[in-house]
């Protein structure tokens, strides 16, 4: 389970990205949240696994507080937690394998890091994890040579291959195409339904939002003024979210294929 | 200046002035080449004239350095294995050394603000003292020979190795380094996976450029009694045996121009 207990985050320059928020995500959710840029979604997801400090309230995941965890303690939470790129953040000459099983990092002795010699285990969840996205075939290209769609497959891949409780993926389909994003929201839906991860998805469109989210919460200057069923959330909802009335650039357009 | 104003649409943006800086700063730079040039006891005194009307006199040795002595041969191809096992050992040992130190000065791979500034300023010491300074010290800390020659090329490689690979370190996509520490990755291992492998191309590039560097310092540290090639050199020259000048010179040349040609096909291997 991930709470939010009155959590704010303000940026060196002032800039209030949360304000005073309070949520609760019970496990095996699949919640998708959506909100202009720099409402706050990106700051809400980095908070969860400390790459952003809070500078009030507390986080917790699994009942751990996130803020005062001690840098190990930090490390074995980051575990657990599996983390997805708009930008995919692959180490793009690097085999797809060796980006997947970065995501193995977490229970693999020094030594062997330094050396990049994997165990023949973490080599297996590491198959485990492509064939779990379909492109097991792909293990030994590198990873500049895949399409955007593949690239962030693998970077799902990565994810799995720690074996976590929660995905977070950061607007996992901004850089690619309509139909590409479909097959990537219906690939993360698969796995939260099929291994009961927790998910949190920040979205840009909302059409998408309506379709895969479980759960939606809208963001807003940093504050919480949407938490509904996906189905529930109507176009009232979102001029509520975004300010304004929805345009044709708020959608994606392209059915759910 | 105004631009005109079309007969329809938005009217046209005039283009900001121009500082003067530029123009201003080539000036100077001019000016001050100038002063340089300039008779003694101004500056060094250039004399286009005083080449002309001396080119003769350097005759005799520009003769002798067109004819090298191949007879010496023999006796240059054990200083000159010398120097490439010492080329080869400090580069081994600097860039090694060098790899950690690289990291450490650069703000992507830093543990702390601390450690690169400490960093930095060793580093910046190490590079500032020439490779002759080093020579010199180590000869007269371990006496003459290649000890002290690979003692000082391995400093003069450190400080190289880790300017070079920390300031490529410093332009790597940030990217899977998030990912690195979203994982639960210790400083360590993110560095190892997430940094190395992109300046993976560079690192070979700069070793390969530091090796042929510590053939051309072999010359410099040899006058020192470093061991090596450089001796040899010393000694000709103080002889005015310029046919055998030009030999280990013609050496010098095919050598670095062979670590050239292997370090390019090296290179399109490995990349």
């Amino acid at each position: 389970m991930i709470r939010f207990d009155r959590v704010s985050v303000t940026y060196r320059g002032g800039v209030h990205a949360l304000r005073d928020l309070t949520l609760e995500i019970p496990d095996g959710q699949f919640v998708v949240m959506v909100g202009l840029s720099g409402a706050g979604k990106s700051t809400l997801i980095r908070a969860i696994n400390g790459l952003v400090p809070i500078t009030s309230g507390s986080v917790f995941v699994d009942d751990q507080d996130v803020a005062r965890a001690s840098g190990r303690e930090l490390r074995r939470i980051r575990a657990s937690v599996g983390m997805i790129f708009q930008g995919f953040n692959l180490v793009k000459r690097a085999s797809v394998m060796d980006n997947v099983l970065m995501g193995r990092l977490h229970s693999t002795p020094g030594w062997r890091s330094l050396l990049g010699r994997w165990s023949a285990a973490d080599l297996e969840l590491g198959f485990e994890a492509l064939e779990r996205v379909g492109i097991v075939d792909k293990a030994w290209v590198r990873a500049s040579d895949l399409s955007g769609g593949q690239q962030q497959r693998v970077g799902i891949a990565r994810a799995l291959a720690q074996q976590p409780h929660i995905i977070l993926a950061d607007e996992p389909v901004a850089s690619l195409d309509p139909p590409t994003s479909h097959q990537v929201m219906r690939d993360l839906k698969r796995i939260n339904e099929e291994l009961g991860i927790t998910t949190i998805v920040n979205l840009h469109f909302l059409d998408l939002a309506r379709v895969y989210g479980d759960r939606v919460i809208g963001l807003r200057g940093g504050e919480l003024v949407y938490d509904g069923t996906g189905a529930a959330a109507d176009d009232g909802a979102f001029r509520d979210i975004y300010g304004r009335s929805l345009t044709a650039e708020d959608v994606l357009e392209t059915p759910a294929a | 200046m105004t631009a005109p104003t079309p007969a329809t649409g938005t009217p046209r943006p005039t283009r900001p002035r121009r500082s003067p800086f530029v123009a201003l700063s080539l000036l100077a730079g001019v000016v001050f080449t100038l002063y340089c040039a300039a008779p003694r006891p101004l500056g060094i005194g250039v004399d286009l004239g005083a080449i002309a009307s001396n080119l003769t006199r350097g005759r005799e040795i520009i003769a002798q350095l067109l004819r090298p002595n191949f007879a010496f041969f023999p006796r240059t191809v054990t200083p000159l294995i010398e120097t490439f096992q010492m080329a080869v050992v400090a580069c081994l040992i600097g860039c090694a050394v060098g790899l950690p130190l690289a990291f450490l000065a650069s703000r992507v791979t830093a543990p702390g603000r601390w450690t690169l500034t400490i960093d930095r300023w060793v580093l910046n010491v190490v590079r500032a003292l020439p490779d002759l300074l080093y020579a010199l010290i180590f000869v007269a800390a371990v006496g003459i020979g290649p000890l002290a020659g690979v003692l000082a090329l391995i400093f003069f490689n450190i400080g190289v190795m880790a300017k070079l690979l920390s300031e490529s370190t410093d332009a790597v996509d940030v990217g899977p380094v998030e990912a690195a520490m979203a994982v639960g990755a210790s400083r360590t291992q993110m560095v190892r996976s997430a940094v190395f492998p992109q300046v993976l191309p560079n690192y070979v590039a700069y070793s390969l450029y530091i090796f042929e560097l510590n053939i051309r310092a072999s010359t410099v540290i040899g006058i020192v009694g470093a061991g090596g090639i450089g001796n040899v050199l010393n000694t000709q020259m103080k002889f005015f045996n310029f046919s055998n000048v030009a030999l280990v010179v013609l050496e010098l040349f095919l050598l670095v121009l062979l670590i050239e040609l292997a370090s390019v096909s090296l290179r399109r291997r490995l990349v």
